[in-house]
């Protein structure tokens, strides 16, 4: 769960902004922005074990600019606050198992480095090494410790990296993705250890300001397509219910890359789930109209609610999905869906 | 004939004797309630102590605590990364300086993110949102509700502490959940804590969850091995524990008096039944004529003793209920001591051990009635018929060695040591002294009524023979004077040597002009370096002294013991600290000096001469135990040192108070208020003469053993009642002897001289024997009890006129009752009292 | 000696009840007399009123010439310290005095010294038959000699009247007829007057003369 950091983002719509455009370098902007006040790296994807076994996964470490105390000379003082989630979907148990995590940077416990991915709380870890990503990340119900090979380039969401999201020019992040990552590794949960394999997307985002004043949550899908393409969609919901803003990117295999306006994209829903615990509607199933792309997004299970309240103070619905088209799968990613619980504006 | 008619006949109907009945119970009802109510009160303090450490480390399995002035935080990582750790929780505790005020208000600084996650901290800031983005602001403090109540605060109120001699402004975000934070206290962010409270790099302790498996003990010991000097890891539930043992000594007084009165309350019981058996020692005799067994008797004497204390207990521990309720309700956990601090009222939860004391104070009432039980069901009837037969039944009393071997016994047990550092020896010497008098009564009221020479007047005559001749029933009256005085008498020597022992002290330890302090007991608030010198160039002032105070942990598990630093070096020390010991010369080569109070002598068995290491600033440092002097201020025990010294080993130049000696000429109150004035925000300091500082701590002394006074009042009231009821019941069961005396001449006038007479013999030998007794007792109690449970020694300093005042008052009480009992007696016609037979 | 002139006296608790009625008598120096009735006659009542220790409704008694009805309580002790020995059927000896001591009590509080008192108990305790026995305490003693030792205090200090009461009710009939014989010796001995208030025909029959007291008053027995 990546944007639905309620109170961080209010922090960060608070103060004057000190936007700085300036396009993304790689490797460099692959590390921590502790200047910008929100930032994230937020890895999802599909995990297929031996016997056959489908799991999803989802972990994201955040990285927070706190202003208040920056006068503080306490190596206490919460300059950066750090907080991660991690949640598996497993079929067979029909809900997320999901724990979360935050601190504040410092004494080596939890931090973000500069200059390459290296985030971690604890024994949480996010780090690049070699050409790849190591991810571990033993949970309270599970434990993860994945590989991750890149297969293609860096995917960068608008031009120079820069991904707008709304229609004043300062709305916007810096935000790009590695689709059609190689996951290998192993899962443990319920006493069983699963070698597994997958394909994973990895987001990293970084802004000094996200939504704009009267938007309540957003929907948002990265896939992988079977056919080798990646595909990145979301939209801003505004408070009466109509459309803020919308956008994404589309990387054909041949590396053909479309940046697609608000008007290109149409999110319908088709189907909606109701949760049990706190009676939050969340639309699962929806087509997608982008572009000359038309398909279905169908969830892996119907219950993929993630329950944050404890660090990032907000319920939201983000799980594993299949994409569509004419009853035949062309691909597989995550779908996020914010706001529904309450607005996250508070 | 049923086994109630036999117990009619056995003990008479209770209307026989309802005063002495009443008086047993009371006795018994009263040891017990000062037992429960003790018991009450403490497992409130500790049960709202260790509910606060639950608070505040929730379920660590650990907390690794460092000295009151903190521990490097750099400790913080390095048991954080520990593999054995699951997680570590640090915490910052300011006890912060109110301006104004001389109360403190305890602040934890804590990492919201590891602290919610060892306990459910379920701060809210009030629209049901968690609090965490608040708690992050370093403005903001969330207060228990008793805290914000009592200092008038509504969430979203500006609130000023102190730091040093400045203020820091904090704003109330929010109220802790009431449930879960009853006591004073307050929460906010560990970083903003430091940096506000002046503690950047410090940290008081961290809370530790172990992995799965880890075993507890095993960790802690390998832990301990690798924690730095002054720093320990414990168990938190060992933290409730130490701030019980801290009032546990406070306790041992209140204790005593539990004990004399649970003993007076036996001691009446015993009377009651005594008086009872003699009485109706005929009746008995009949009775075991007509076919009762001697088994069957004795049973029944028992029970009618335990039915006493049954009664007794039950009344007792309502009253103890009582007195606990409204104890705490009006002078806090402690009833005034001062031990725990930032408690507020608890609410008593019904404890099973109440059965103890139920069947303590049954126990109390069957051993009085024992001896009387087993006296009469051994006399054979045939002889208890005869006339004159009651004086055969007490004459055995007069063997004397039981009594002296209970004597040497409890002599011999006064040297050893304590028990669990409870003086538990010192408790039974003083019961077995007690018993052993009382069994030596009979002997002794017959040896010494005997040496009275022979007297003109007859009611005086009689008086002297009566007692010389019958000195069992002597011996019973005397017994209740002799526990229930000598008690008095000890509590007495022993409160008036401590009270005169202080202030000996007080101006032993207060030489200097001038005092002032930052704060009392506060780490936040302090005396900087600038302002040391404002206060040394102000004008008046020929020396000042300035003192650091902080704690040093000697021992895991242990109560910390203080550490002041002071200029010492070069000075007089005998003229600066009340010296009990002082070593030899120091040879150069030696460690330098360090003076330890009594306490640590005692706590830690440390030797003049002996070289010690002391953890400070971080590291261990050697010195050499230069002296022994007497602390009453800090009953874990203080060590001096020089502040250079100090200073060069930990950096620290602040002080928390000074010693001030004026020019000559100069008055005290124009420096302070010069001082007011040049020291910015002089106005929250204290400034005090040593006068008032002697005064104040005069008047903390009176009211905390205020309540021993009055409760040791009551006790000897109760027995003294016990001694009038006594000589009205030896009145009555004379009736006929006085019908006789009418006859044969003697005046109402004459026989009730007689009988006060007596009863004045009686009290005066017991009260000769009470303030011996009780002058032993008091010894054992000085050098003993106090040693053990406080460790301080105090001079002998027996309050004369109170003890002359209370034996006269005793011994003219205790006439007056007898001559008012003789009359009473009287007032029945001589006509019809020869004619009674029995 | 003693005159007893138209004494009456009532009870009026529990119910209102004439006990004597109309008692007149007359003792005269070294005169021993026996007075005799049913149980609750008012034997006793008649004994204590002569002894000053009730007040009668009306009549006079003189002892000596001096009339004892209507002195206050000091004087009538005085006269009972010095002019009167009683003896109790329950004898009422201080059981933690010696013999001695219990039979000088009344020569103690008639302030006779010591060497007189200590030379007296001696020639009494010769005359009782317990010579040498003075140190013993009286609990040692049998009953006979208890009584003995009491009628010894009773006579101590040559009382002009001796008051009897049954002195001879817890005795076996030996005991008994030697401590008769030693009363009514002692009473002659003494010049006293005395009077020996019983049941029994056999102590009755020791005195000079007996008298029965009944509801009409006090009559002697051969009138009777």
């Amino acid at each position: 769960m990546r944007r639905a950091l309620s109170w961080l983002v209010i922090l960060a719509m608070l103060w004057p902004r000190t936007f700085v455009q300036a396009e993304i370098v790689l490797p460099h902007d692959a590390g921590s922005h502790p200047d910008l006040r929100t930032e994230w790296w937020y890895v999802t994807g599909w995990l297929h074990a031996e016997d056959g076994r489908n799991f999803g996964f989802q972990i994201t470490f955040f990285r927070s600019r706190n202003e208040e105390s920056a006068e503080n000379p306490s190596r206490f003082a919460p300059h950066q606050i750090i907080l991660a989630h991690a949640a598996i979907s497993d079929p067979s148990i029909g809900r997320l198992l999901g724990d979360q995590r935050a601190a504040r940077a410092g004494f080596g416990l939890a931090e973000a480095l500069e200059g390459k991915t290296d985030v971690w709380i604890d024994n949480w870890s996010l780090r690049q090494s070699g050409d790849g990503y190591t991810l571990s990340l033993p949970a309270r119900d599970f434990r993860l410790a994945l590989d991750f090979k890149p297969a293609q380039t860096p995917l960068l969401h608008g031009p120079g990296g820069l991904s707008r999201k709304g229609a004043g020019a300062d709305a916007s992040s810096h935000y790009y993705s590695l689709p059609q990552l190689a996951a290998s590794g192993t899962l443990t949960h319920q006493d069983n250890s699963f070698s597994v394999t997958g394909t994973a997307w990895l987001d990293h985002e970084w802004s000094d300001s996200y939504l704009e004043q009267d938007a309540v949550g957003w929907d948002w899908t990265g896939l992988n397509l079977a056919d080798g393409g990646a595909l990145m969609l979301f939209r801003i919901r505004a408070r009466n219910g109509s459309v803020r803003w919308a956008g994404g990117t589309y990387r054909k295999p041949d590396g053909t890359l479309t940046w697609f306006k608000p008007v290109d994209i149409r999110f319908t829903p088709l189907r909606h789930w109701r949760s049990p615990r706190n009676g939050t509607r969340y639309p699962v199933a929806w087509r997608i109209n982008a572009g000359t792309l038309e398909f279905e997004l169908e969830p892996m299970m119907d219950d993929q609610e993630n329950d944050a309240r404890a660090t990032t103070g907000t319920i939201y619905w983000e799980g594993a999905v299949r994409a569509m088209e004419a009853g035949q799968e062309i691909g597989r990613g995550y779908l996020e869906l914010t706001g529904y619980w309450r607005p996250l504006q508070l | 004939m049923n086994r109630l008619a036999i117990m009619k006949a056995v003990t008479g109907p209770v209307g026989d004797h309802p005063g002495r009945i009443f008086m047993s119970l009371l006795g018994i009802a009263l040891g017990v309630a000062l037992g429960v109510s003790i018991h009450l009160v403490n497992r409130a303090a500790v049960g709202e102590f260790s509910q606060a450490v639950r608070n505040v480390s929730g379920q660590a399995d650990l907390t690794v605590q460092g000295p009151a002035t903190g521990m490097n935080e750099a400790i913080y990582p390095y048991l954080a990364n520990m593999p054995e750790v699951a997680l570590a929780s640090p915490v910052l505790e300011v006890e912060a300086k109110l301006p104004g005020r001389s109360e403190t208000l305890r602040l934890l600084g804590v990492d919201i993110f590891r602290a919610s996650r060892l306990l459910p901290l379920a701060i809210e800031n009030g629209d049901g949102n968690p609090a965490a983005a608040s708690m992050l602001d370093p403005q903001a403090v969330f207060l228990s509700a008793s805290a914000a109540q009592w200092l008038g605060v509504r969430p979203g109120d500006n609130l000023t502490l102190q730091a040093g001699l400045a203020p820091v402004q904090l704003r109330l975000a929010g109220i802790l959940p009431q449930e879960s934070y009853r006591q004073r206290l307050g929460v906010m962010d560990i970083g903003a804590a430091q940096w506000r409270f002046l503690s950047l790099g410090r940290i008081s302790r961290v809370d530790l969850r172990l992995g799965n498996g880890v075993p507890v003990d095993t960790f802690r010991r390998k832990l301990a091995a690798s924690l730095p000097p002054g720093v320990e890891a414990i168990k938190p539930a060992a933290a409730g524990e130490r701030a019980a043992s801290l009032s546990r000594a406070y306790r041992v007084n209140l204790n005593v008096l539990a004990m004399v009165a649970l003993f007076t309350g036996a001691f009446l019981v015993f009377t009651t039944q005594a008086m009872t058996v003699l009485r109706r020692r005929a009746q008995i005799a009949l009775l075991r004529v007509l076919g009762v067994t001697r088994s069957t008797l004795s049973w029944l004497l028992l029970a009618q003793g335990a039915a006493i204390g049954a009664v007794g207990a039950a009344l007792g521990i309502v009253l103890g209920y009582l007195v606990a309720f409204h104890g705490l309700r009006h002078f806090g956990a402690d009833l005034g001591g001062g031990y725990f601090h930032n408690v507020a009222q608890a609410t008593i939860a019904a404890p099973g051990s109440l059965a103890v004391f139920f069947a303590l104070g049954i126990c109390a009432a069957m051993l009085g009635a024992l001896a009387p039980a087993i006296e009469s069901a051994r006399t054979p009837p045939a002889q208890a018929l005869k006339p004159g037969d009651r004086e055969r039944a007490l004459a055995r009393a007069g063997i004397t060695w039981p009594g002296l071997a209970l004597l040497v016994l409890g002599a011999a047990l006064t040297p050893l040591p304590p028990v669990a550092g409870l003086p538990l020896f010192g408790y039974l010497s003083i019961a077995l002294m007690l018993l052993g008098t009382v069994l030596l009564m009979p002997a002794l009221a017959a040896r010494s009524f005997g040496w009275l020479p022979a007297f003109r007047s007859v009611p005086l005559q009689i008086a002297r023979a009566q007692l010389h001749g019958a000195p069992g029933r002597a011996a019973i009256s005397m017994g209740a004077i002799v526990v229930s005085f000598s008690l008095m008498v000890a509590m007495a020597i022993m409160v008036g040597s401590f009270r005169h022992s202080v202030e000996h002290w007080l101006e032993e330890i207060l030489p200097a002009d001038l005092y002032l302090r930052a704060a009392q007991r506060v780490e936040t608030a302090f005396i900087n370096p600038e302002t040391q010198t404002l206060i040394r160039q102000t004008p008046g002032i020929r020396q000042a002294d300035f003192l650091r105070s902080s704690d040093l942990l000697l021992r895991p598990g242990a109560a910390p013991v203080t550490l002041i630093a002071r200029p010492l070096m070069g000075r007089t020390i005998s003229e600066i600290l009340p010296l009990t010991e002082t070593g030899a010369a120091r040879v150069s080569g030696d460690p330098p000096p360090a003076w330890i109070s009594e306490a640590v002598a005692d706590l830690y068995g440390y030797r003049t001469g002996q070289r010690i290491e002391l953890p400070i600033g971080g590291a261990q440092v050697e010195f050499t135990v230069a002296g022994i002097w007497r602390d009453y201020a800090r009953q874990s025990g203080a060590i001096a040192i020089d502040r250079a010294l100090y200073i060069q080993l930990t950096a620290d130049w602040r002080a928390d108070s000074a010693a001030l000696w004026l020019e000559s000429g100069i008055s005290a109150d124009a420096v302070t208020a010069l001082l007011r004035e040049r020291i910015p925000n002089g106005a929250w300091l204290d400034i005090a003469q040593p006068g008032k500082i002697r005064a104040i701590s005069l008047e903390i002394f009176d009211r905390s053993f205020a309540v021993t006074y009055i409760l040791e009042a009551v006790a000897v009231l109760i027995g003294l009642l016990g001694v009038s009821s006594s000589f009205g019941s030896e009145a009555l069961a004379r009736r006929n002897e006085f019908g006789m005396l009418r006859h044969i001449g003697m005046s109402r006038r004459q026989i009730g001289a007689m009988f006060g007479l007596e009863g004045a013999m009686i009290s005066t030998l017991g009260a000769l024997v009470g303030l011996l007794l009780g002058w032993l007792i008091a010894l054992i109690l000085i050098l003993v009890v106090n040693r053990q449970s406080f460790h301080w020694s105090m001079e002998l300093y027996p309050p004369w006129q109170l003890l002359f005042g209370l034996s006269a008052s005793l011994i003219l009480a205790a006439s007056f009752t007898a001559v008012l009992a003789g009359r009473h007696a009287m007032s029945c016609d001589p006509v019809h009292a020869v004619r009674e037979d029995w | 000696m003693l005159s007893i002139r138209n004494l009456g006296k009532s009870f009026l608790c529990p119910e209102s009840r004439e006990v004597l009625h109309d008692v007149s008598l007359e003792v005269a120096r070294g005169e021993y007399i026996a007075i005799m009735g049913e149980s609750g006659i008012g034997k006793s009542t008649l004994l204590n009123l002569i002894a000053g220790l009730e007040m009668p409704d009306h009549g006079s008694i003189r002892l000596d010439g001096c009339e004892l009805v209507g002195l206050d309580d000091n004087r009538l002790t005085r006269l009972r310290r010095q002019k009167m020995g009683f003896v109790f059927q329950a004898f009422h000896l201080l059981p933690y005095l010696t013999v001695s001591q219990n039979i000088a009590l009344p020569l103690a509080l008639n302030d006779v010294s010591e060497r007189d008192a200590s030379e007296r108990v001696s020639s009494l305790l010769a005359s009782i038959g317990l010579a040498g026995r003075g140190g013993s305490p009286v609990r040692e003693l049998s009953g006979g000699e208890m009584q003995r030792v009491a009628i010894a205090r009773a006579l101590a200090h040559r009382p002009q009247l001796i008051l009897a009461d049954e002195p001879t009710g817890n005795l076996d009939p030996v005991s008994a007829s030697h401590v008769q014989a030693l009363l009514r010796d002692q009473v002659r001995q003494g010049n006293a007057a005395g009077i020996l208030v019983t049941h029994s025909p056999a102590a009755a029959a020791t005195t000079d003369r007996i008298y029965v007291l009944n509801p009409e008053g006090l009559f002697p027995r051969d009138a009777a």
